[in-house]
């Protein structure tokens, strides 16, 4: 059966370079031209993810997978190559976006869902399930600034996975809080992933996460694919690259 | 223009809530708690009042209203450009994991500063009726210069949060130019007191100066301001915004890069 693309990404390259920041007292000392540093984190990569499919990336410190994550969920532009989300809502999940500390956990609700793009109404919607999630208690209507770190991030994970976008892109969060929120967060991972028409992107060091979670796993190496293929075949091959060293 | 409006639709709200949460923020846990919006104007005003009446002795006609009128127009230009060189790299937990639009940033700041200036109007309001100055229909211009008074500052906020990204030390250059433009703007004096050739390019050059001087002439001296500077300025607050919303537009995106 042919399924349509969530996300198609084509010939991606990302480059941090020139645009660094500078000084007037520096540019007044230094008029010969510097050498401007080019340095390029992902090198023209391509890759296609099926509507409703799990794709892991992998690959070592500084191979470019928070970048490419950064990209496809539009906080960069792409230097080079496309990315084409299909008009898909995305979001990326990440850790208390936008809290303000001093307010209450439910008013960091909205403030967080608001950012990520969603209206009154739909947060309203959710809150509850939101707020159950969480599992903070009264906590709830304190604010932010007297949880406990783990509360805070317990919070934060609550919002963006309850709040469900079509794709989510899932950069090593499934660590939070103590070992119960740990599992029940996993838990959660595997329904919202089991959503056939929800597309997810993992970056994770965890091969063993990958290789439950994931239809198709991701190899970067130096900002190029190294491999792609089904998770068994690619992280076993990771797994020896990784031992050689 | 269209992304521009598109975008605004989209996350207005956002940036009215947030504006509403910046509030609540400010006053949550100080004893006073929202008195604080009222209390700090109104000690600014009696300290200048006290400053105008005692030190300088002014003939000005309605003197405290009329500086008051002055700094409460000074004091949201000023304190939304002060913000809007840095206001990336501040929100850079927001910036660094999520897109949004970055005058939305400056957008949700104009509505905090919009919330105190409106504050401060009632309190020139109730001046006015202490002093006891005659109001005529006049008045109504009061919106169409607010209006180019919001414009501008936009305009010129948008700008400078550009630049304010990659130069570093725009923040000191901007303050100090910001002190100059305070007292070429004639908050404390009659701009008019300044001899004749100067006081008038003044007027016409600076548009706070044209601002504040249009706010006091409808307000307090019930005259109409000059049509043709209004339209003018009104022009280039609308071109200053577009130029501003097209350069962000064309860059916002390697400003994550950046900071």
């Amino acid at each position: 059966m042919e399924r349509e693309a969530a996300i198609t990404v084509k010939g991606l390259h990302i480059t941090y370079r020139g645009i660094k920041k500078f000084s007037i007292k520096r540019s007044f000392f230094k008029l010969k031209k510097g050498q401007r540093e080019i340095f390029e984190a992902v090198r023209g990569i391509s890759f296609e993810v099926e509507k409703g499919k799990i794709l892991g990336i992998i690959g070592k410190n500084g191979s470019g997978k928070s970048t490419t994550l950064r990209a496809l969920a539009g906080i960069f532009s792409p230097d080079k190559g496309v990315i084409d989300l299909h008009g898909n809502s995305v979001s990326l999940l990440s850790i208390g976006v936008g809290f303000q500390t001093k307010l209450t956990g439910k008013e960091n609700i909205y403030l967080s869902g608001m950012l990520l793009g969603f209206s009154e109404e739909e947060i309203k919607k959710k809150e509850k399930e939101i707020i159950e999630f969480a599992e903070i208690g009264d906590f709830i209507n304190r604010p932010v600034k007297t949880y406990s770190s783990g509360m805070y991030s317990k919070l934060a994970f609550a919002i963006t996975a309850v709040l469900e976008t079509d794709i989510m892109l899932i950069d090593e969060v499934l660590s939070v809080g103590d070992v119960k929120f740990k599992e029940k967060s996993y838990n959660k991972m595997k329904e919202l992933i089991n959503d056939d028409n929800r597309t997810v992107v993992i970056v994770s060091h965890s091969l063993s996460t990958l290789k439950e979670l994931c239809d198709e796993v991701l190899w970067l190496h130096n900002g190029q694919i190294k491999m792609q293929g089904k998770p068994e075949e690619v992280l076993a091959e990771y797994e020896k690259f990784m031992k050689k060293k | 223009m269209k992304k521009f409006i598109n975008n605004l639709k989209r996350y207005y709200k956002y940036a009215i809530y947030s504006a509403k949460a910046d509030l609540k923020a400010e006053v949550a846990g100080s004893y006073l708690n929202w008195l604080w919006w009222v209390l700090d104007p109104l000690c600014f005003m009696l300290i200048y009042m006290f400053i105008a009446q005692v030190v300088f002795r002014s003939k000005v006609a309605y003197f405290p209203v009329f500086v008051f009128v002055g700094l409460t127009a000074w004091d949201y230009f000023n304190k939304n450009v002060t913000a809007s060189v840095k206001i990336v790299k501040n929100n850079r937990a927001i910036v660094s994991k999520i897109y949004i639009p970055k005058y939305i940033l400056i957008l949700q700041k104009s509505f905090v500063l919009l919330f105190k200036m409106f504050i401060s109007w009632i309190l020139v309001v109730i001046l006015m009726f202490i002093f006891k100055v005659p109001i005529s229909l006049n008045v109504f211009w009061f919106i169409p210069i607010m209006v180019t008074l919001y414009l501008i500052t936009f305009g010129i906020c948008t700008i400078l949060m550009h630049f304010g990204i990659f130069i570093e030390d725009l923040a000191n250059i901007v303050q100090i130019l910001l002190k100059l433009t305070f007292y070429l703007t004639g908050i404390f004096y009659q701009i008019s007191r300044i001899p004749k050739p100067y006081s008038s390019i003044l007027l016409k050059l600076n548009p706070i100066a044209f601002i504040i001087d249009s706010f006091r002439k409808t307000l307090i001296y019930q005259t109409h301001p000059a049509y043709f500077y209004l339209g003018f300025w009104f022009v280039v607050g609308v071109l200053l915004t577009t130029i501003g919303i097209s350069i962000i537009h064309k860059y916002e995106n390697s400003y994550a890069k950046v900071i």
